[in-house]
């Protein structure tokens, strides 16, 4: 890395810790930001445990966890990411949000301050359209967990320079990313195949083609996937598929990403995979995944 | 099931596959092809697979030579007389396989088994040109049949249960894992994959990204082992344009219509890894 540089992340969800985890161990300063002490004390505790993990397994030098951890802050306000080079959104699914926060960004951080949006399914140009400046305003979609996974997803708004672009996919080669640039489009390229390819495999359940073992068993089997689809669904959770099947079907209008009814009916059950103990499979233990 | 040999009809790229595995398992294999050229064409790419096996230490040259040993050939059909399981794999082409297994039906016994390795076309259309066609199913191999491990046991309408069960267990004797499915366009397998390919072909002419970095988003975003018009590559734009077309017609279902780039690709020749063109072939110089 030329220079370490100060990153701020907007919100300490799921997403937000684990590319606050990304940003840190690649030595930036790195502020985490959500609305309350309690969130950001545990999206920051979580960074740390993520880190300390590392070190336990091998994965990473002490000194490297030591000098991560102490680039690492947390706050409530805005203000204190004044000093950001690059602020990464990674707030609820809502343009109108996100689009406010780059707003408000505009009269606190530097005109050269790049502003890098995690969607993962909504529009990053009306996104970039809440700020002042929005040539500034990049799409980069990360793979959860981001600190395992390799790929983000670079995508353009109609805004985007070619300087805020480039700086962007150098700024995430320098954390060890591979990019894929794509058109801003709803899905990117990754959901945008993922998702109707398990409604597909929805759909074929409800036509009796096969049973969830036996899909599952084609598509790992016959097709070499890692997961089949119905393991795949309970653990994303039915209610998050449902969420971005929906999002999705509702920009695009094309009937494959439309949620199957199962998916509406498995929802209403309550029936949303490994968290409740009941998805497509039934589960002994109710547990999270990566937790 | 079986004590006579197992007859696999044709030695193409998926008849070899199969007389292959079926003599790993240590069944005595007829492979019946129309001419001597075909039949030592199979035989030698049979061998060749089996000495780069041999060569990566995953057999032995015992196990290699006794695999060879146990599959013999013929351009007769009258030859099958003593099979209790037929394996058709002769090209996709449904009026070709009618008559072959009408021909094949007529001589070998009517407990005999006859199954057929169609991957586009209907199991219960192929099975009504046999008499007593309850003997007759789907036994539905993947490329490099012997390195996938799934086999999809296609039931169609006139299949009996008996002859279901016992390709089940057939292809666990194998070492294959067995799916029973539905006689319909695709199976399982590829009415799944079909729509999601051609939904990849059309969103990279519509300039969604780059045919590497579509491949590039699927492997390390979704850990699939080949992107997916890497794996169009290798299938052949030809077949995946016949496949989709006959599902297509089969259902009138726009997500099976080949996307007009397909038809082009194939119309100007570029039909993937055996032309050497195709979406990601030849291999631009940053795939290294």
């Amino acid at each position: 890395m030329d220079k370490p540089l100060t990153v701020g992340i907007l919100g300490a969800g799921t997403m937000g810790t684990g590319i606050a985890t990304v940003t840190a161990r690649a030595g930036h300063r790195t502020i985490l930001r959500d609305l309350t002490e309690a969130a950001v004390q545990a999206g920051v505790g979580r960074v740390r445990q993520f880190l300390d993990k590392s070190v336990e397994l091998g994965k990473m030098p002490a000194e490297q966890r030591d000098a991560a951890a102490a680039g690492l802050t947390g706050t409530t306000g805005l203000d204190d990411l004044a000093e950001c080079d690059i602020v990464v959104e990674a707030v609820f699914e809502d343009v109108a949000l996100k689009a406010e926060l780059f707003g408000r960004l505009d009269d606190i951080c530097a005109p050269t301050t790049l502003f890098h949006t995690n969607t993962s399914t909504l529009s990053v140009t009306a996104i970039a359209a809440g700020s002042s400046r929005p040539e500034r305003v990049v799409g980069t979609h990360y793979c959860n967990p981001a600190p395992l996974m390799r790929l983000v997803e670079v995508a353009r708004a109609r805004q985007t320079s070619d300087e805020a672009y480039h700086a962007t996919t150098e700024f995430l080669a320098g954390l060890g990313k591979v990019t894929v640039t794509t058109r801003d489009t709803p899905g990117f390229i990754v959901n945008r195949f993922l998702i109707p390819f398990e409604n597909d495999c929805i759909r074929a359940l409800e036509a009796g083609l096969g049973t969830v073992e036996s899909i599952d068993q084609a598509v790992t089997r016959g097709l070499g996937h890692p997961m089949g689809p119905f393991t795949l669904l309970d653990i994303v959770g039915l209610e998050i598929h449902r969420a971005v099947s929906l999002s999705l079907y509702e920009q695009l209008r094309d009937a494959r990403f439309a949620p199957p009814p199962l998916v509406e009916q498995m929802v209403a059950a309550g029936h949303l995979g490994r968290k409740t103990g009941r998805g497509f499979y039934t589960y002994d233990e109710p547990r999270m995944f990566g937790t | 099931m079986t004590t006579g040999p197992i007859a696999v009809l044709g030695f193409g790229t998926m008849g070899s596959g199969i007389a292959q595995v079926c003599a790993q398992a240590g069944f005595d294999v007829l492979v019946l092809d129309t001419g001597e050229e075909e039949l030592a064409r199979g035989r030698e790419r049979m061998a060749a697979f089996l000495a780069g096996a041999a060569d990566r230490g995953k057999i032995t040259e015992t196990d290699k030579a006794e695999t060879l040993a146990r599959v013999s050939t013929t351009t007769d059909v009258a030859a099958l007389a003593g099979a209790d399981l037929v394996i058709e794999a002769a090209v996709e082409d449904a009026e070709v396989k009618r008559t072959l297994l009408a021909e094949v039906a007529a001589v070998v016994g009517e407990r005999a088994i006859i199954a057929t390795n169609t991957s586009a076309l209907c199991v219960t259309e192929l099975a009504a040109a046999v008499p007593a066609p309850g003997r007759v199913a789907g036994l539905h191999f993947f490329n490099p049949a012997p390195l996938m491990p799934l086999v999809e046991v296609v039931r169609a309408l006139q299949s009996a249960d008996g002859t279901v069960q016992a390709l089940m267990e057939f292809a666990g004797r194998l070492g294959k894992e067995p799916i029973e499915v539905k006689d319909r366009p695709g199976f399982l397998v590829n009415r799944l994959l079909m729509p999601y390919l051609n939904h990849v072909v059309q969103s990279f002419d519509d300039g969604l990204a780059t045919a590497r970095d579509i491949d590039v988003a699927v492997e390390l975003g979704l850990g699939h082992p080949l992107g997916p018009l890497a794996l169009l590559d290798l299938i052949g734009l030809d077949v995946h344009e016949h496949a989709t077309q006959s599902a297509y017609e089969d259902t009138r279902d726009t997500r099976f219509a080949p996307p007009p780039l397909v038809s082009r690709m194939v119309a100007a020749g570029r039909l993937g890894r055996k032309t050497n063109s195709g979406f990601r072939t030849p291999a631009e110089e940053e795939d290294r």
